[in-house]
């Protein structure tokens, strides 16, 4: 049946769970590009047909004009697919440098192909760089404050931290009571995390 | 103004104080507004400005107390405060920043390109070039001669019809501050809504447009 390879991506896209990304599906992508190519050649065959046959191309209504449009709306639909399929996964991406960061982790990087990964270098460089016209972070606080200090573990030893007029010793398994501010940067590194009871 | 930072009285402390509360306010209720309507609103020029004005000088005084070792109490207090604020200012402009990521092409074709910083622009016009070179190189220029376009389905629609566009007849709840009335939801006259002062009211985004243009009902 013309264009089921092509809903088969957006039924992968949509069995993701939402946020998740999967492996770009170059195979069947591949096979819907081709696809599209052998509805366009039916369809100028089609046409040349109608106009040997010296007929009207805009008013005549035989097989042959109905045949033309069906690979019309078959190449139609598979653009469209193959569109939704890329439009939808670059807006993945691009949700990725808000979540995760500029640098993404290798078995993300894995599930892109070339030109994706370009996107997400370019679009990153566009944010940073409304984000230093503004001279403004956007991507830290992306959850409400609600005290400005937190209970932190150390996961790791981190020696010595200045803070203010004393200086605290961030040995690993040790709690502490700090600054959100204080203990953000060595959250995001994974050094330390919130302790929650 | 900040230069005077050191010599307020107790009185020029408090007015500032209430000055601040206004703006957050409003920046709040600008932050909500946008966080619910479907479509980007007007950016709050001036008060973004005011309101990272207030912040500089809330760091500056959190920075002083801090320095002279005062009250261990009024230092949480204001950094509390500092904190709300830019997360306020962070998120609003981020959310505005994710409907231009979403809709970028839509925007820049209506006058709603209009509602955005100059910053805002340049960042949508980047987002729009990026995106046109990944799709062009990954499907469009691999598709054949008449379906190459990124705006048409093919060479024989006749207006720009793959632009994502906002939903806007989605419904929102709002509420407003004073009795705006008699109000007419749709174009036949067949829908009437009174709208009475602090009720809330779950009406369509489409039909309250004007409304939340002009100021005077907001989004919750």
């Amino acid at each position: 049946m013309y264009g089921r390879r092509a809903s088969q991506l957006l039924r992968e896209l949509a069995a993701c769970e939402a946020g998740q990304l999967t492996a770009f599906n170059s195979d069947t992508f591949e096979q819907v590009i081709r696809e599209c190519n052998e509805h366009n050649l039916q369809l100028q065959s089609l046409i040349r047909k109608i106009e040997d046959a010296n007929l009207d191309i805009q008013t005549t209504r035989n097989e042959d004009h109905f045949g033309a449009v069906i690979h019309h709306l078959s190449l139609l639909r598979n653009k469209r697919c193959l569109m939704a399929y890329m439009y939808n996964r670059a807006e993945l991406i691009q949700s990725l440098r808000w979540k995760i960061g500029p640098v993404l982790p290798q078995e993300i990087q894995e599930k892109l192909n070339y030109s994706e990964e370009e996107y997400f270098k370019n679009h990153s460089a566009a944010i940073e760089s409304y984000m230093s016209e503004l001279d403004l972070d956007l991507t830290v606080d992306m959850v409400p404050p609600k005290d400005p200090y937190i209970r932190v573990k150390v996961l790791d030893d981190i020696g010595e931290l200045c803070l203010g007029d004393h200086a605290i010793s961030l040995t690993q398994h040790s709690l502490h009571f700090i600054k959100r501010t204080d203990a953000e940067p060595f959250i995001s590194q994974g050094l330390m995390e919130e302790f929650l009871e | 103004m900040e230069s005077q930072l050191g010599g307020r009285s107790e009185e020029e402390e408090v007015a500032a104080a209430m000055e601040a509360q206004t703006d957050v306010d409003l920046l709040k209720k600008a932050w909500r507004n946008e966080k619910a309507a479907p479509e980007i609103l007007q950016f709050e020029a001036g008060l973004v400005q005011r309101a990272r004005e207030q912040i500089q000088l809330l760091e500056e005084t959190v920075e002083e107390f801090t320095e002279n070792r005062s009250d261990d109490l009024v230092v949480p207090l204001y950094q509390m405060d500092l904190d709300r604020a830019l997360f306020l200012l962070r998120s609003y402009l981020r959310i505005r920043l994710q409907k231009i990521e979403k809709y970028k092409v839509h925007i820049s074709k209506t006058n709603l390109w209009n509602r955005l910083s100059e910053q805002e622009q340049r960042f949508a016009k980047r987002c729009i070039d990026i995106m046109e070179k990944h799709l062009d190189q990954s499907v469009l220029s691999r598709l054949p001669y008449g379906y190459q376009s990124m705006l048409k389905q093919s060479i024989s629609s006749e207006e720009d019809d793959m632009v994502p566009e906002p939903q806007l007849n989605t419904y929102v709840f709002c509420k407003s501050k004073s009795d705006v009335g008699a109000f007419q939801l749709d174009d036949m006259g067949e829908e009437i809504v009174d709208l009475v002062a602090d009720d809330l009211y779950v009406l369509r985004y489409n039909s309250i447009k004007g409304l939340v243009d002009g100021g005077r009902i907001d989004l919750v």
